[in-house]
Formats: structure tokens, sequence, C-alpha cells
């Protein structure tokens, strides 16, 4: 969806350039906003069915995959973890040889209806075992001995989506505090952070303030000031209508009552409400359970899976499923081996989870190794790089090779 | 710009009716973070030279080196030890590591450093030293070893109070310096010219005060110095000792002699107030006779930085009216200076710091090219603004911790247990900016955070939304989220951008 020949103007420049001829500046710019974005919203065009949609999910802290994707008839995991190990009859299954943690029954019911793939032991070469270190990797799509200090969204934004929508609307809205280094770039590009401040209703308020605040400038103020002013102004119009299509969502599936869920609802609600963003960004965790792991994980399982099924199901009821894919991805596994403290340490590769209506179901890879000394860790066998170029090519339309750096060969997810 | 002040009349210092309220708020605003009501009052009865002699000390605070770059030094002689004689493959694994082990101390390093530079008593000597920093330019991106990055900024931090010439003689000998503009390639017979041209048009004289040939003859008496293992040597064998026409002078310069030789240019009197403009006042440049009445001052004093900050930070000119207020925080002084608005300590959190500052536009020990930070206008844009305001909306939001990880966590409960544990704002810390009176309230805000009092119509909003639907309340819970919903109003503003 490019500009349209007659699209109302959605930054307050544009407003004031097409003319607000005979009505005091002040005013009317102080209504300007949210008026325009409501007659806007009315005319504005249901989601383009061309525009495809990434949902990133983080899983910060490092997922214990031999946990999430349970190799059930391995006797070498439970030797492993004979006290972490999840009983046989509590898996739910996959196939003869994997299966679901019991935590994991809205994973198991989407992998059930083929909407979603299991990518199992995806990691890198010369593994990384540190939190910050492993996660730059994985978000800057880096090897493991270069530092990068672009996203790999980032560098796709560079590639593909250069002076494409009004400055209005963010190519890639995070709902996390900062902002994620998946969205780090060369060139600027508008990204958008919808940070849970103290509830909607006190985040609409700061804005209502902030607005009006805005609005009064002093009499004779300087031109650094005057420079701030219109810069916030513009980036209030984003902020506005970001509002506005949370408010008046009406979600098409009933979600938990938790963080994380709300923030897959607003997901849905920003898709459905037309923003062309192609990229958003939300974080789970944490999953650094080097200490009492099961409980810890089971909750975050849980949480991850009834949200993960709840956001399909809402998209599935706004028609919007066919253009929204989900994917998740975590810095490193955990080690096979628990340790004294009935948790386990960090580890190397991991299975990662891609969801939406278009995606090939199902389990792809093969579950890892279990032949692994004391304290050694999993040798991965897909190279994360290569999910990576299979969602940028197949999904995003771009150029892999581009943003990445070189070829990576596509797997057969999507 | 226009000024009033003849080039004269400029440096002269305020005059004693005129250090009052406001002008001790601009100052400390300018040469630190913020103006905390203690330090102003401090300020006031002190005089504005006492103060100054108190900011800008001879022997400045000094920053203990964090223990990872102590550890990274430390094992320096073995790691290469091992590294000579590892195997090609092995020899791959050991610098990954290594640089590993420097990005972590990095982080560490910056953390600290933040640290150190909130306290009142350190503020205005690091706020020195970032700006020294931005001149005399390295940057971790070419330079990764931290260790090297450290020693640079304690070499600026200790000789920042001294002689100019001997501050850009011991840059000379900065590992990392050298490492960063190529000395450690610079032989005779093959000079490289990176050094000595940066030295004559950033750090010392500037575009057209040096010829081509002047920068031709300075790279050659530039080679052979060196570093190994984070020491500085001379390495007599790789020096170019001819003669060399420098300036219109001729003999057997070396670097030292060629930094004195700078330093005889007028040019060089004139070329570091301009940036320290740039960097403390204005956007602007100072009208060109004004710039030269302070260097030819200066040049008198034997480039004397104290001198000069004491000169420069006490002069009407500074305290000019057209100033006050019209100057863009940098992220360090947005964040700094939050913290110290509201008594809040920097988290042991480098996951949150460092991201934070590299998304507002300022990443710590590696400005984006040897030019250093632009400043201004320049910090500003959608993106950095959305940056500022997440970290302003941060700060006013718990801690989630189950959020962090394992280290994380760690290091927290260690903070908390050795009292650095106010990390957010607090209801009793916002409680301390309340007034009787939501009218109060407002005007306690606005004068606590805001250089000038803003437009009546934004103390009145102010006012309003303090109130709240349906008139002044007296249960806590509502105010508290009025205040606190109002503060970050405030910090998001163009007005708290503004120092």
């Amino acid at each position: 969806m490019k500009n349209l020949p007659n699209a109302l103007p959605t930054t307050r420049r544009e407003f004031l350039h097409r003319g607000a001829k005979g009505i005091g500046l002040l005013a009317f710019a102080h209504y300007a906003p949210s008026f325009l974005v409501a007659s806007a919203r009315a005319e504005m065009p249901a989601a383009s069915r061309d525009r495809t949609v990434l949902v990133l999910i983080q899983l910060a802290g490092g997922n214990d995959g031999l946990n999430t994707v349970v190799p059930y008839e391995d006797d070498r995991y439970y030797r492993l973890r004979p006290t972490l190990g999840i009983p046989k009859d509590q898996v739910l299954k996959l196939d003869a040889r994997v299966g679901f943690s019991p935590a994991c029954t809205g994973l198991h019911r989407l992998a059930q209806e083929g909407k979603l793939a299991i990518i199992q032991n995806v990691g890198y070469p010369n593994p990384n075992r540190s939190h910050f270190r492993s996660t730059d990797i994985w978000e800057t799509a880096s090897d493991s001995n270069e530092t990068v200090f672009t996203g790999f969204i980032g560098r796709y934004f560079d590639n593909c989506c250069s002076g494409a929508p009004a400055p209005a609307e963010p190519l890639g809205v995070h709902l996390t505090g900062e902002v994620p280094e998946v969205f780090l770039a060369d060139r600027e590009h508008p990204t958008f952070g919808v940070a849970p401040f103290g509830g909607r209703r006190q985040g609409r308020e700061n804005l209502d303030l902030l607005e009006k605040l805005l609005h009064q400038p002093g009499g004779d103020e300087n031109e650094s000031a005057s420079y701030l002013r219109h810069t916030m102004m513009d980036a209030l119009v984003t902020e506005r209508r970001v509002q506005r299509l949370l408010d008046d969502y009406r979600p098409g599936a009933e979600y938990p009552r938790d963080p994380f869920a709300l923030e897959l609802r607003n997901v849905a609600a920003l898709i459905a409400g037309g923003l062309s963003t192609r990229v958003y960004f939300v974080s789970l965790g944490s999953f650094d359970t080097h200490v009492n792991q099961l409980g810890r994980q089971e909750a975050l399982l849980r949480t991850l899976g009834d949200g993960l099924a709840a956001f399909q199901r809402d998209l599935e009821a706004h028609r919007l499923a066919d253009q929204v894919t989900a994917m998740t991805f975590s810095e490193f596994g955990r080690r096979p081996m628990e340790n004294d403290g009935k948790g386990t340490d960090h580890g190397t590769a991991a299975p990662l989870f891609v969801m939406g209506a278009r995606v090939k179901g199902g389990l792809h890879g093969a579950p890892p190794d279990l032949n692994v000394g004391r304290n050694q860790d999993l040798a991965y066998q897909i190279d994360f790089r290569q999910v990576y170029a299979t969602v940028i090519d197949r999904w995003l339309a771009g150029n892999s090779t581009a943003v990445l750096g070189r070829k990576f060969e596509p797997l057969d997810f999507i | 710009m226009k000024l009033a002040l003849s080039p004269l009349e400029a440096w002269q210092p305020l005059p004693a009716g005129e250090w009052n309220e406001a002008a001790a708020r601009h100052l400390l605003r300018r040469v630190a973070w913020s103006a905390p009501p203690g330090e102003v009052a401090r300020a006031l009865r002190e005089g504005l030279a006492a103060a100054l002699e108190r900011l800008f000390p001879a022997a400045p605070p000094l920053m203990p080196t964090p223990p990872s770059v102590v550890t990274l030094e430390e094992d320096t002689p073995a790691f290469a030890r091992k590294l000579a004689a590892a195997t090609p493959e092995n020899r791959r694994e050991l610098l990954r590591q290594a640089r590993e082990r420097s990005r972590d101390a990095l982080l560490d390093l910056t953390v600290d450093w933040l640290q150190h530079a909130r306290q009142p008593d350190c503020a205005a000597t690091e706020k020195w030293t970032l700006f020294l920093s931005d001149v005399y330019v390295v940057a971790a991106q070419k330079v990764p070893n931290t260790a090297l990055l450290c020693r640079h900024q304690e070499l600026l931090r200790a000789h920042g109070a001294g002689p100019a010439p001997a501050l850009t003689k011991a840059v000379l000998r900065s590992p990392a310096m050298i490492n960063y503009l190529d000395l450690q390639q610079s032989r005779a017979g093959a000079p490289n010219e990176n050094f000595a041209r940066e030295l004559l048009e950033l750090f010392t004289l500037g575009i057209g005060h040096y010829t081509e040939n002047d920068i031709k003859e300075a790279a050659r008496a530039f080679t052979g110095y060196r570093q190994r293992q984070g020491e500085f040597f001379f390495a007599r064998r790789l020096h170019d000792a001819g003669g060399k026409t420098i300036f219109r002078r001729t003999g057997r310069f070396d670097g030292d002699a060629v930094i004195d030789l700078i330093y005889q240019q007028p040019a060089a009197g004139t070329h570091l107030p301009a940036r320290l403009t740039r960097f403390y006042l204005t956007d602007e440049a100072l009208p060109g006779e004004h710039l030269a009445a302070l260097g030819a001052w200066w040049r008198g004093t034997g480039y004397d930085l104290r001198q000069l900050t004491h000169r420069y930070f006490s002069s009407r000119l500074f305290f000019d009216a057209q100033f006050r207020g019209a100057c863009i925080k940098s992220p360090v002084q947005y964040y700094l200076g939050l913290l110290q608005d509201f008594s809040l300590d920097v988290p042991p959190l480098p996951r949150r710091i460092v991201p934070a500052f590299r998304l507002m536009g300022q990443m710590l020990y590696n400005p984006p090219n040897v030019r250093g930070w632009v400043g201004g206008r320049e910090w500003i844009s959608s993106t950095t603004l959305e940056a500022r305001r997440l970290v302003a909306r941060a700060l006013f939001q718990p801690i989630d911790r189950a959020r962090l990880n394992a280290d994380e966590q760690e290091a927290l409960e260690s903070a908390r247990a050795a009292g650095r544990a106010a990390f957010t704002v607090s209801d009793d810390g916002l409680r301390a900016h309340a007034g009787p009176d939501p009218e109060a309230t407002a005007a306690r805000l606005l004068e606590a955070l805001l250089p000038l009092a803003p437009a009546d119509a934004y103390r009145r909003a102010l006012a309003a939304a303090l109130t709240g639907d349906g008139g002044p309340t007296r249960s806590a819970s509502p105010a508290n989220g009025r205040l606190r919903n109002a503060a970050v109003a405030i910090l998001e503003t163009p007005e708290y951008q503004l120092c």
C-alpha cells in the first residue's frame, strides 16, 4: 500500500501544508492529530493482503530445548536428567521420538492443526554462552567471531524498504521498553515502541498531557526548542494513532490475562488496524533457569503456548492469518546434563518455533544427538541463519543474501 | 550570532551582582549534568570564582580502574605468549575469547564510568574528560581493547587540567591513539599520515591553518611512536630523524618538537575554545574576533587548560541571556541529569543501559568517526527522541526482576547490599517533589526540572493534570499516579531536552 493519490495527511506538517486557512494555528493544532486520525481511519483501506508481517518472539535467557521438545524414547535423556526428565506418559507426543512438555498444550494443538513448525536443533558454529554476546549474534545474524552493529531486520529494512511508507508509519514496532538490536540499521527507519507504561489508561493520560504541554511554546522560543517541538509533534501523530488502534480493538479470541498475551493482542490490534508495519518484536522471559527449572519453565512455556494459540485464533477470526507468521528465538539452549540446583546451565542448540497459517507445520530437522559427555553441549545441525534466510526470502520477499552477508540454504517450513 | 559584548567585554568575569541563582543554575547545568538545589546553594555561597576552583581543581578526582580492565591488563603478557605458541586454529579461538573478554569489560567500564560521573563531586571533571575525548577521539570499533580505551580516558582526565601541549604529547603516546590513527604502522620511509592529519585538522589547529606539506612532514616526525602489549615505546630505528620543514621552520623535529611548533601557531589558541563552545555553549560559531581575543590570552598562559575553564565559565559571554536554556542535551547529559534530578543510582545492568545509549545516538567509548559526536541538533530525530522517552518511562517503572537473567539479578542484589538501590522512582521519591496543592506542585516540578520557566499555559496544563477530574483528591494513590504522569510528561517535552 504505497501512498494513495489523495491520501489524507497523516502528519501535522502535511496537514498544515494543505492549509488550515483562517483557523488559529495553535487552536487547531491541538485537535488536529486526533481529528485526522479519526477521519483517516474511516477511509483507511483494510490491511493489505500483499504485505506480510513477521512477529519475532524472543525467549530471553536461553530456553531449555530438551525439556520443551522432549526426546521421550531416548534413555540418555533420562540418564542426563534424573530429576528434570519429563516422564514419558506426560509428554504430548509429536512423533515416535519426540513430544512436547505437558505445559505446551497450546503449542501442541497448533502443531496438530498444521500451523506450527518445530525446527529442531538450531544453533551456529562456535557457539557463545554469554547472554549478551549470544543475543547479539542471534539479533545481528553475525558469525560468532564478528561484531556487527546492525540487526538483521534493520538490514532488511535498509535493503528492502527505504523510502516506502509515510513518516508516520513505523516499519518495526517493539513491545518492549528498549529498542531491540534486531531493528538497528545503517539508515534511519521509523520504529516505534509500545512499552507497557502503567496500563492503558495511564498511557492515554500520559499522551493527553504530553500533547497539551507540547502545544504550549513560549513566546520567544529559541531555535533549538522549536526544532525539538516540531520533531516531537510528528512523533506524537503515530503515538496517537497507535493508542487509538489499541483502545478500539475488539479481539476475535479470548486472550489469557498475562502481559505476554496482552502484548500479542496489541500486535493483533495494530495489524488489524491497518498499520503498514512489517515486523513486530515481543519478548518473554526470563528462561535463564539455573535453579529449580521445572516449575519456572513450565509456567513460561504455558504462557508462550496459550498466548500464541489465542493470537492465532484472533488472527483467523479477523481473516488475517494468511498475512502473519510468528517466529521464536532464544540466545541458546541449555546443557543436556542437569546441574546440582535442579536446573541447567547455558548450552547451545535448541528448537525454535514458527507459527502461521502458511507454515508447513510439524517437525523439521532431527532431534539432537544425546551422545554427549558430562557437561558437554549439544551439536547444532541447522544454522539459525538458514531459518532467517527462509523467512526473509519466502515470507518477507527480501534478499537474504544481501541481508545476511552470504547465501544460506533455505529450509522447507514456508 | 548577535553579541552585544565586544571581544574585550566578552571575556571579562561576570560582575558579582549578576551571580545569582539563575546564573548558578546555568553554570551547573552546563559544566555538570544538572543543578541540584544543594549544589546551587553551595555555589552561591562560595561565589563564582571559588565554585570554579572547586569544580575544575588542579588535581582532578581520578576514577579507579575497573577490576575487569585490571584483569585484562594483567593477563596480557601471558596471553601474548599463548598466542605466539598456538596453532592457527587455536589462535582464532584465543582471539575470539580475548575479544569477548574485552567486550564484557567495555560493558563494565561503561556502567562504572556512568556511576562515577553521576557523583556531583566528579561531574564537572567527567564532563570535561568527555569533552576532551570528543576532541582526542579513539573508538572501540577500531580499538577493541578495552584496557587501552580505559587508559586513554585516564590520560585525558589526568592531563586535562594542565597545559594543552603536555596533553597532546601524552595523547601521542596513548596506545589506543597509536592504534586508532595508525601510528603503529608508521615508519621511516613509509610514514602514515593519518595521525598527523587529524592532529592538525581536528585536535589542535583546524582546517586552513596548515598546508598539505605540513602534514606530510609532520607524519615523518611521528614515525617510531609505537605500543607493545599496551605500553608505549619509542622505536628509534623506525623513526625518521632527518630534517623536516614544518610551518616554514626547518629542523630534525621529532613528535614532541612538532607539537611545540603547533602550539606556536595562533590558531592553536582558538581551535580548542571553538570546540569547547560547540560542546558547552552553542551550535553557532562565535565571531572570529571574540575567539581571537580569548586565544591570544590563552596562549599567554602556556595553553593552561584549567585556566581556560575558569576564564571561559566565568565570562560574561558564557552567561549571556541568549545562551540560557538553549543547548540541546547530549544523551549522557540527559541520562545523568535525569538520575540526579530524581536522586537515582545507575543500575548495574549494562544490557539495559548500553543499548539505550546506542539508540539515543551516543555509544560511549565509540564515537562514529574521528570528528567525535557533532552534538546539538544532531542528537535529535524521531528515533532518538523515542529512545529518550523510553529511558524516562523505564525509570518510572519498577524493574521486572523476573525478566532479568541470573547474572543481572545477582548484580542487582550486590548493588542493593552496597546501599545503591534507588534505580527507579519510588512513590517516596516522587512525593519529595510534591507541594501542598497542584499549583504548588506544578511550580516545584518545573523549577526543579527545567532550565527556564515555561509558558504560562504549560504550567497551567500541568497544574490541571495534577488536579485531575472532579477536583483535588486526598486519596494518595490516584494523586501519586497523577504526579507520576506529570513528571514523566515533563521529561518528554522539548523543554526538558534543553539545558
